[in-house]
């Protein structure tokens, strides 16, 4: 911890970036995104197994703010997003300082210790502890035992389903929607100037948060993260009214890895799977 | 009236009863952490100890999207059709003093200059059976808003939990009276004088109300509000959880290339489009804005409208918010700005 604080006290001191998006802890020990600007504010700086916030989602925010570098404390899964949002020109790779933590999972209920029930989804099939790079790095990184990936099993039992089984499955699901959009403002990927949601002319997605206009909205959604998302998991995380949303979006990611041997924000230099052509990609979609 | 009480079990009877003569009854089903229609009064829950559920019941009086009325275009005409009512009155057992205060609340803004029939019909034909609260966590500070966990307001009976399964049932408003009347057979005299179960730990004052209020009067200029809301990503879960958060909006939405309806749907002030206006000039145009308007409508425009704060301290905004961005804390800052000036 002491090594993050340090790290960060360097940063701002020398300049190195204008703020630092990290994380910090309030009274009552709970973990939050936080801004430092000066020296003394990285003191206030922690990461732990509470710091489950894709912190990656400020980018868009701040970018245009003010000149000099962004510092950013990302985790592993985290420096998808961060890696994603420079393939799709958002944001330059110089333009960032990217501090990165090693990661030993993070929770899923807040005001729960961290243990091998109570970790995020996406902890359970994690492949990048380490950020893939970074300008600095803090954290030790310790290993850690969890409970079965139960997502992927339940990805398969929706497989199995009929065409109207799935359509009563998440007719279900988009009915407790309430229209919060806080899918959308958590989601690094999700940095549309104007979300089609708010298009009026023509109005594309009934604004209304009836079973019709939740369902455009949700799988509308899931369309436009079709090869982009990078499995944060915060959509899911963020929902008010619990609805498995990575379901949608995990799937797809896995759909562009199987069909397309393409996974998003792996390499800033790599062609995104949506902006590129190749002459070898498959077409046996088209009936 | 003699203070009377009630079982669990009785209560269970009356839910049942209420069904049979066709009422939406509102609760808290065994299990679940939602209020919800009950549908079966044996699965009625009623635990003054459980958390506060993940949203209130105001979808119940004022729903995330309801119809005002449809049309139909025919030829150079438009009929218009009001939509279907819901004739059946709606119970809502077991509200928390949190969620049953907020109705009174927000009755005054939906009956200010144009009475909202949609929301009157559903509260005037409405019972409130509130029940004292026995939870406490670091989001909840009712106290500090004027409200407690044995506040009145808002409900028509009120129970307070006793010992054995047991509630002690007091009728508050006339309405209340005639219910406890309909249903006597159902209660009982304490002749054994059940205890009430104590709280464990009382709620704290977390901040002065007035010298909040005071201090919002004074400083919408002030550079606290540039860092207070500056981690709010700008998505409505406070809002729409909220007990007390009313903002609409309305909309006509096409079904057919001849049909349509005008909605009245929830909407809320972190939206970047809000106050957005038809030229593209959104007077606020930054989330800070947008929070400092949060905070301001809360706690000082709302009491200068109508003497009603627009917070009962429920803690669900805080709960749920997806960068933890506790109102406590932010109010607990102006609180002790206020005693610095």
């Amino acid at each position: 911890m002491n090594e993050l604080k340090q790290t960060c006290k360097d940063v701002l001191t020398e300049k190195k970036a204008r703020l630092i998006i990290g994380y910090s802890e309030d009274k009552n020990k709970r973990v939050k995104p936080f801004i430092a600007r000066t020296p003394e504010d990285a003191e206030k700086f922690v990461f732990n197994h509470h710091a489950v916030n894709n912190l990656a989602v400020y980018i868009s925010r701040f970018k245009n703010n003010f000149e000099g570098k962004i510092g950013i404390v990302v985790k592993g899964c985290d420096l998808k997003a961060v890696t994603a949002l420079i393939q799709e020109s958002q944001v330059k790779r110089d333009d960032l300082y990217i501090i990165g933590v090693n990661c030993s999972g993070v929770v899923r209920e807040i005001d729960k210790e961290f243990s091998k029930d109570n970790s995020q989804i996406k902890c359970k099939y994690c492949q990048t502890k380490t950020p893939a790079y970074f300008d600095a790095i803090a954290e030790e990184s310790k290993e850690f035992e969890l409970t079965v990936d139960d997502q992927q099993e339940l990805m398969t039992k929706i497989e199995k389903m009929s065409a109207e089984e799935k359509l009563d499955f998440w007719n279900e699901q988009f009915e407790k929607c309430i229209k919060c959009y806080a899918c959308r403002q958590v989601c690094p990927m999700c940095y549309c100037e104007q979300c089609i949601a708010e298009k009026s002319e023509p109005q594309w997605i009934d604004s209304s948060a009836t079973a019709r206009g939740s369902f455009a909205w949700n799988t509308i959604r899931a369309f436009h993260m079709a090869g982009r998302c990078i499995g944060c998991h915060e959509c899911e995380r963020a929902c008010p009214m619990d609805i498995p949303l990575t379901l949608l979006t995990r799937k797809m990611g896995m759909v562009a890895s199987s069909e397309f041997g393409y996974r998003h924000g792996m390499s800033i230099d790599e062609p995104t799977l949506i902006g590129s052509y190749s002459t070898s990609d498959k077409e046996d979609f088209i009936k | 009236m003699e203070e009377l009480i009630i079982s669990t079990e009785n209560f269970k009877k009356i839910v049942q009863e209420l069904l049979g003569k066709e009422f939406r009854v509102i609760g808290i089903p065994e299990g679940e952490n939602k209020y919800q229609e009950i549908t079966d009064g044996s699965k009625l829950s009623l635990h003054p100890e459980a958390a506060p559920t993940s949203s209130s019941f105001k979808e119940y009086f004022f729903p995330k999207s309801e119809p005002i009325f449809f049309y139909k275009q025919n030829h150079s005409s438009v009929d218009l059709f009001d939509p279907i009512e819901d004739k059946k009155g709606i119970v809502v057992i077991g509200a928390k003093p949190c969620d049953a205060s907020a109705l009174p609340i927000i009755s005054k803004v939906f009956n200010w200059d144009y009475k909202d029939d949609l929301f009157n019909k559903r509260y005037d034909s409405s019972l409130i059976i509130g029940m004292s609260c026995n939870y406490k966590d670091d989001y909840c500070f009712c106290v500090s808003t004027h409200g407690s966990p044995e506040n009145t307001k808002g409900s028509d009976v009120f129970l307070t939990s006793l010992e054995n399964n047991y509630f002690s049932a007091a009728a508050i408003t006339p309405k209340g009276e005639s219910f406890i009347n309909d249903y006597v057979k159902y209660f009982e005299m304490d002749e054994k004088k059940h205890k009430v179960i104590e709280r464990k730990e009382e709620i704290p004052e977390h901040f002065n109300y007035e010298k909040v209020k005071t201090w919002l009067d004074n400083n919408f200029e002030n550079k606290f509000w540039d860092t207070a809301g500056e981690m709010c990503l700008g998505c409505a879960q406070c809002a729409f959880v909220c007990p007390t958060c009313h903002c609409f909006d309305i909309v006509d939405e096409q079904c057919s290339s001849c049909e349509g309806r005008r909605a009245k749907n929830w909407d809320a002030c972190q939206f970047s489009l809000f106050t957005k206006h038809a030229s593209g000039h959104n007077p606020r145009d930054n989330q800070e804005k947008r929070y400092r308007q949060r905070i301001s409508h809360k706690f000082k425009y709302y009491n200068d409208k109508f003497g009603e704060i627009l917070c009962t301290g429920c803690g669900r905004c805080a709960r749920g918010c997806p960068v933890s961005l506790d109102i406590l804390q932010v109010v607990e800052d102006i609180n002790a700005l206020a005693e610095k000036s």
